[in-house]
């Protein structure tokens, strides 16, 4: 079904962060190109901050027949920087592919964490979205870099594109993929080369015969094992100067996993925080600051 | 045992067998013609004579959501229903054989809208065919009454704890006067034993029913659904065995009527099959070689009793009291699939009528039995013959 000429893309985010829109307008602006291009997301619930994925599929020669998720990806675009350590986002990466990834962190400490024949390129695509953007939403910043990367639609054929879809904020994106362009740093990474191994869980799954009558589900509480804390890419820091103990915070957690400690003070239990930033936002005192996770 | 023999309505006969089953939960909604059943019932929880619950709920959709609960914390479940009544209960009737809830539930057939049409016909209950209910028919008063009794104790066996459904011909059946044989209390306690769901909703050891499956369980779900309806044919034969030996009433997945060495069979569900019985009798006296096969558990389809049944026919007349719009009607569609893979086949004629409440006399039945063998002769089976519709 393959056919020989078509790029594939795969692109790691958060619900919220913009991933798909990142996959939306990067076929918007190969189809302006005269190309054949399909976007789509991983279809399924869609919730605010649980990691999703969007997909890209371009071709200049043949119209895209295959709708399956792409699992042999040429480009991978990480849009959270926690997802790096906890998914693995060079899944089925072809030797020779791209791997793009926002991150803080430096080119060099990135390259320690893959092994394969892999182009990487790491942009702090966070910072420049705050800064002209005023927000933490990273997809038109990382599209920057990955037209820099990879080259899979030009810049200039995304302008339409993103006004079609931003209006009159179209300008502060287009500025922010600029700037990613020229930010973007790109190195190699190397068969081996890998300093840290990382382990992720693959969940078994059961056969039908294990289904237990009407699919019913006797593990009570098993939700408790549900790890919402892998959501977040923002977690609260509290300033217990500010801090007047009122519990305002702990009281609007969705979640309820703002609790008091024997001190009075307030903490998050980071397993379950999804780093929505309610508590911050509702706090009298301003004590609480939304940091960015590593 | 000893046996009542008693003259009674067939609705209130299934009522009867209801309040014998003695179940906890009665919930449904009144339409025609299944409201003499309830309306019984209503009367013998009312009286006393009932220790149920029974939930007069404004809609059919309702009726079934709180049969769902119902039997969800382990309580023998009834409920009954016709036509427009079934299809409104159709999202909840999914979700009680996909929880494994042994709700039975007697479904007295009718037509559906539109136009609309209270009389009888199968079409209501084709429609629920690929709910992951069982399904079972009957031809008279006491099939309805003796059924009733079996659906309980096939539908809670711990091997199935599957929905089931007593199809139960509207009018014809549901408001027929015959003859019939009650059992005592004493027998019906001796042959039902109590419900129990293995993972009943209960505070004290919590449950979740009903959760959301990604498309990597979805698959393994309707895989389990779908083995567990093919598998409960074991329990309802061995039910009917046991109800057999009890009252010397024996049914059987596709019954004949003599259907031995018959060179023509026709095939039918439900009450018009003792109608067809009768034209059966006068063409066999005219040296006709025509028998009857009757097929009494439609859900799940008894592919190798109906293969066994029809193995020596030449040509087969299906009659179908339903229709799918714009493709073959169900119960031939399904006989075809049976017999493609086989090496003899014989020829397959479909006929559909009795629909909305239009009768099938006996004399009907040798016309349409005559107008399937005619289109065989000439080599026509493609088409569907409509019985009795003015060109």
């Amino acid at each position: 079904m393959k056919q020989g000429d078509t790029i594939e893309i795969r692109w790691h985010g958060r619900g919220g962060q913009g991933a798909v829109t990142s996959a939306d307008l990067t076929a918007m602006s190969a189809i302006h190109e005269g190309k054949f291009a399909q976007a789509f997301p991983s279809f399924g619930p869609e919730r605010r901050g649980a990691p999703v994925l969007a997909f890209n599929r371009i071709s200049a020669e043949h119209p895209i027949r295959v709708r399956s998720g792409v699992v042999k990806p040429d480009i991978v675009v990480v849009l959270d920087p926690g997802l790096v350590t906890l998914i693995n986002v060079v899944d089925g990466l072809k030797p020779g592919g791209c791997l793009i990834v926002n991150s803080t962190r430096s080119i060099e400490d990135l390259q320690g964490e893959f092994s394969g024949d892999w182009t990487l390129a790491v942009v702090d695509a966070s910072s420049i979205a705050r800064e002209l953007l005023r927000v933490n939403i990273v997809n038109t910043t990382m599209l920057g870099a990955m037209i820099k990367t990879a080259g899979a639609i030009k810049m200039d054929s995304l302008t339409e594109p993103l006004e079609e879809k931003f209006g009159a904020r179209a300008k502060a994106n287009l500025e922010a993929c600029h700037k990613a362009f020229d930010t973007t740093v790109i190195g190699k990474i190397t068969v081996g080369g890998q300093k840290k191994v990382r382990t992720f869980a693959v969940a078994k799954q059961p056969t039908w015969s294990e289904l237990l009558v009407g699919c019913a589900v006797t593990d009570v509480g098993s939700t408790k094992r549900f790890c919402t804390g892998d959501w977040k890419s923002q977690h609260p820091v509290w300033d217990d100067k500010k801090c007047i103990k009122c519990g305002i915070c702990s009281l609007f957690c969705p979640e309820f996993c703002i609790n008091q400690q024997k001190d009075g003070y307030f903490r998050s239990n980071d397993f379950y925080c999804k780093g929505c930033g309610i508590c911050a936002q509702e706090c009298w005192t301003q004590a609480i600051k939304m940091v960015e996770e590593a | 045992m000893t046996a009542k023999r008693i003259g009674i309505e067939s609705s209130l006969a299934i009522a009867e067998a209801v309040r014998l089953a003695n179940v906890d939960v009665i919930a449904a909604y009144p339409i025609t013609p299944q409201t003499h059943i309830v309306e019984g019932l209503a009367e013998m929880v009312a009286n006393g004579h009932l220790d149920a619950e029974y939930i007069p709920v404004e809609s059919e959709h309702s009726a079934m959501s709180s049969c769902l609960g119902s039997s969800a914390v382990g309580a023998r479940t009834f409920t009954a229903t016709a036509s427009q009544g079934l299809i409104l209960m159709h999202e909840v009737l999914l979700v009680a054989a996909s929880l494994h809830l042994p709700i039975v539930m007697v479904v007295t057939n009718r037509a559906l809208s539109g136009p609309l049409n209270i009389w009888g016909d199968h079409s209501d209950t084709m429609i629920t065919r690929d709910s992951g209910w069982i399904q079972i028919f009957v031809e008279n008063g006491q099939q309805a009454f003796d059924q009733v009794l079996c659906a309980f104790r096939i539908a809670e066996h711990q091997d199935v704890l599957l929905p089931t459904i007593i199809n139960v011909d509207g009018f014809h059946i549901s408001h027929v006067i015959e003859p019939m044989y009650f059992l005592d209390q004493e027998a019906v306690d001796g042959f039902l034993p109590p419900y129990k769901h293995p993972h009943a909703l209960d505070p004290d050891k919590p449950v979740t029913m009903g959760c959301f499956a990604m498309p990597n369980l979805y698959t393994e779900s309707r895989k389990a659904l779908d083995t567990s309806l093919r598998e409960s044919k074991k329990v309802i034969l061995e039910t009917w065995k046991k109800f057999g030996e009890m009252t010397g009433r024996y049914y059987k997945e596709v019954e004949t009527y003599k259907a031995e060495a018959a060179e023509t069979l026709l095939i039918t569900m439900g009450s018009y099959s003792e109608n067809a019985m009768e034209a059966i009798d006068k063409m066999q006296s005219e040296g006709r070689s025509v028998g009857l096969v009757r097929i009494r558990l439609w859900r799940p389809f008894p592919y190798m009793a109906f293969l066994e049944a029809v193995s020596g026919a030449k040509n087969i007349v299906v009659l179908d009291r339903a229709m799918s719009l714009g493709g073959p009607p169900p119960v031939c569609s399904e006989i075809r699939s049976a017999l493609y893979p086989q090496e003899k086949r014989p020829q397959v004629v479909s006929v559909v009528g009795g629909l909305g409440g239009r009768d099938i006399s006996p004399d009907d039945f040798e016309k349409l039995i005559d107008i399937g063998l005619g289109r065989i002769k000439i080599g026509d089976t493609s088409e569907t013959i409509m019985f009795g519709v003015r060109e």
